[in-house]
């Protein structure tokens, strides 16, 4: 998805960042307590949903190490990385604790992220997360959906996907699309978007926890988003109706209110 | 110019509504649409119809690697080569190629390919290839990884295959703390090394560099000669000018007595191969990651080619995709396309789709006699 557009009176702020061996893009707005967003796998940006977030918190909205405007480095090669990405990005920032909220891919990081320093997570939303190992109700292989099946795939109503992609995209969309599709292969061909030994580690994870799952996920089932509130201590689950994988790209008013409800617990 | 016999070994009973049913003939085509009782005739079919190419004196014949596919039936290509190499007597033997990045353990096809030539007495040809996209799905291995995979595994090969001491390996993909491969093979330092290429600049410049042999894969005239000057070019910037037999061009054949009893026979087949055998769609020949980004710049900004599924079989014909007629059309054919292309190899697909084993044979037999005798010590003109 293409994503730049903010609100009217908005100011996001675009920051170049070197961490670690590559630089990357870092989109800023808001002021408040530090919200993390870690996006998914259709690629970074600024959206509607990260307004909402902005009007509350000091959002940052990086795009993760291959995904648009952030370079692909030798040393970024699986989700463990990234992990220690992030860690670094923050250190680098000085910011000691943070809401950090991920969506799919983006959920799966921020999962692993607050398993290895539960203490640099203030409160952690999973917008239905991938990263589980769950051979009985696995996500779909969206690596072999065709271009043509995607909207259908990701949306409820694929009318909301309306304006979302260009019509009729050229080289550059093309490009865009295919170097976002490599840097997630990259982090989660296989295993095939989990890290077998998640689960298993997810006791660690301390800051309370909302899990949102849209009731027309045809991407990651249910189930995923069930186990991650049955293992981390102090997690609930929360069911958007009528929306697909697409989360904050088909309903972000109600994916921002469901957030804000739940993060404005504050920093502990 | 030298005339090799290519074999893709395609499993040729489709069902009626193939079209209407499958997406692919790969990767996804179930398994339980292969008929054993077929699978032990074609096999054996193919296999005589290789060795009879090596009788009427094709220069090599050739076999490749597909993994779930009824396209070609060649999983393990070594196997058919070992087959071949007992029973033939002079043509190379030419496996093009071993997908080696594919494999856990590439040292397989160092040891296999060394094996094979010595049971061939020194006529084994080693193709490499990466494997197409859908292969990356079914290996369960990141295409994000072919190149680097391709690259480390082909290193190894070579190392293995050119020490005479253990050796400890440590790759990114692989590493292993004792190689000492047996056997050595038999050609000195190798056998010749043959790599397809499909409009990758990293490909044609590789195979420069290496003074390997640069093979094309199935494309409009115009396209593969866009590939074959990019090999000769980087051959130029190394400074050299690369033997003509070190550039292969990959063609359907089909020979009958007259042009038009040629067309009318060859419609269905040729169809068969492009409609059917090749329907794959974008997302499974070009996972992401498969292709450079400045490869599919380059392909993109070309501008749009028409899917196979989209060329009739004029267009086929007409973008010189198939070579199809009688004798004396078909050498003005190779001609033509000799001279506009300059390779100094042909590799012809003469089992085309399901043709019949008799139109094979008569095609086979029509080619030799009638064709490739005027070729074979003409000079390609400059």
């Amino acid at each position: 998805m293409t994503t730049s557009a903010s609100e009217p009176g908005v100011d996001v702020r675009t920051e170049r960042l070197q961490v670690g061996a590559g630089e990357i893009r870092l989109l800023r707005a808001g002021s408040g307590p530090a919200l993390l967003f870690l996006h998914a796998a259709g690629g970074g940006g600024w959206t509607p949903f990260l307004d909402g977030l902005s009007r509350h918190f000091d959002v940052l909205a990086p795009d993760h190490p291959g995904f648009d405007e952030s370079e692909q480095t030798d040393e970024m090669e699986g989700v463990d990385d990234l992990v220690y990405h992030y860690l670094r990005l923050l250190d680098l920032l000085g910011i000691e604790q943070a809401v950090v909220v991920g969506a799919s891919l983006g959920g799966w990081i921020a999962a692993e992220l607050a398993v290895h320093s539960p203490h640099r997570v203030a409160r952690l939303v999973l917008l239905s997360p991938a990263g589980l190992r769950m051979p009985e109700a696995p996500p779909a292989d969206l690596f072999i959906v065709p271009p043509e099946r995607i909207v259908a795939t990701l949306f409820h109503d694929p009318a909301a996907a309306e304006g979302l992609f260009p019509a009729e995209p050229g080289v550059d969309d093309i490009m865009r699309i295919y170097r976002n599709n490599t840097a997630f292969a990259r982090y989660a061909w296989r295993p095939f978007l989990n890290d077998p030994k998640l689960e298993r580690r997810l006791y660690r994870v301390t800051s309370p926890t909302l899990v949102l799952w849209p009731d027309d996920d045809k991407v990651i089932p249910r189930a995923h988003a069930e186990r991650y509130v049955e293992r981390i201590a102090d997690a609930r689950l929360e069911v958007i109706e009528d929306c697909g994988h697409a989360l904050y790209g088909e309903k972000p008013e109600d994916i921002t209110a469901a957030v804000l409800a739940f993060a404005n617990g504050g920093t502990r | 110019m030298k005339f090799n016999f290519f074999h893709l070994m395609p499993y040729p009973t489709l069902p009626e509504d193939f079209d209407e049913r499958f997406a692919t003939p790969s990767l996804t085509y179930p398994s339980g649409q292969f008929d054993p009782q077929v699978g032990v005739e074609v096999y054996n079919r193919y296999l005589d119809e290789l060795e009879y190419a090596d009788e009427l004196g094709y220069d090599g014949i050739c076999v490749n690697e597909h993994h779930q596919s009824a396209y070609g039936m060649m999983p393990a290509p070594n196997i058919m080569a070992a087959a071949l190499a007992r029973r033939t007597k002079n043509a190379k033997v030419m496996v093009l190629g071993n997908a080696i990045g594919l494999h856990q353990y590439p040292l397989r096809v160092a040891e296999e390919i060394a094996m094979l030539d010595h049971l061939s007495r020194g006529r084994v040809v080693s193709g490499f290839v990466r494997g197409i996209g859908w292969e990356y799905f079914n290996h369960g291995l990141s295409p994000v990884h072919s190149r680097e995979r391709f690259n480390e595994a082909h290193d190894l090969i070579i190392k293995a295959w050119t020490s005479t001491e253990p050796f400890e390996w440590w790759g990114k993909h692989y590493e292993f703390r004792y190689v000492n491969v047996w056997p050595r093979p038999l050609q000195d330092p190798h056998p010749d090394i043959y790599i397809p290429g499909a409009g990758s600049r990293e490909t044609m410049k590789y195979c420069a560099e290496k003074r390997y042999t640069f093979m094309s894969v199935y494309a409009p005239t115009p396209v593969v000669k866009g590939w074959f000057d990019g090999y000769r070019a980087a051959a130029g910037d190394l400074g050299y000018e690369p033997d003509p037999e070190k550039i292969a061009f990959a063609i359907p054949i089909y020979v009958a007595e007259t042009h038009e009893q040629a067309h009318r026979e060859a419609k269905a087949y040729v169809e068969f191969l492009f409609h059917k055998g090749l329907k794959q769609g974008l997302e499974i020949v070009l996972p992401p990651g498969y292709m450079s980004e400045s490869s599919l710049r380059g392909m993109l900004n070309a501008g749009p080619r028409k899917s196979f599924g989209q060329m009739s079989y004029e267009d086929l014909v007409d973008a010189g995709m198939v070579i199809v007629g009688s004798p004396e059309s078909v050498n003005e054919q190779v001609e033509r396309l000799r001279g506009e292309l300059g390779f100094g190899q042909i590799m012809a697909l003469m089992c085309i789709g399901d043709t019949p084993h008799e139109r094979v044979v008569r095609t086979m037999e029509l080619f030799a006699r009638d064709v490739a005798p005027n070729f074979r010590s003409a000079p390609v003109p400059a």
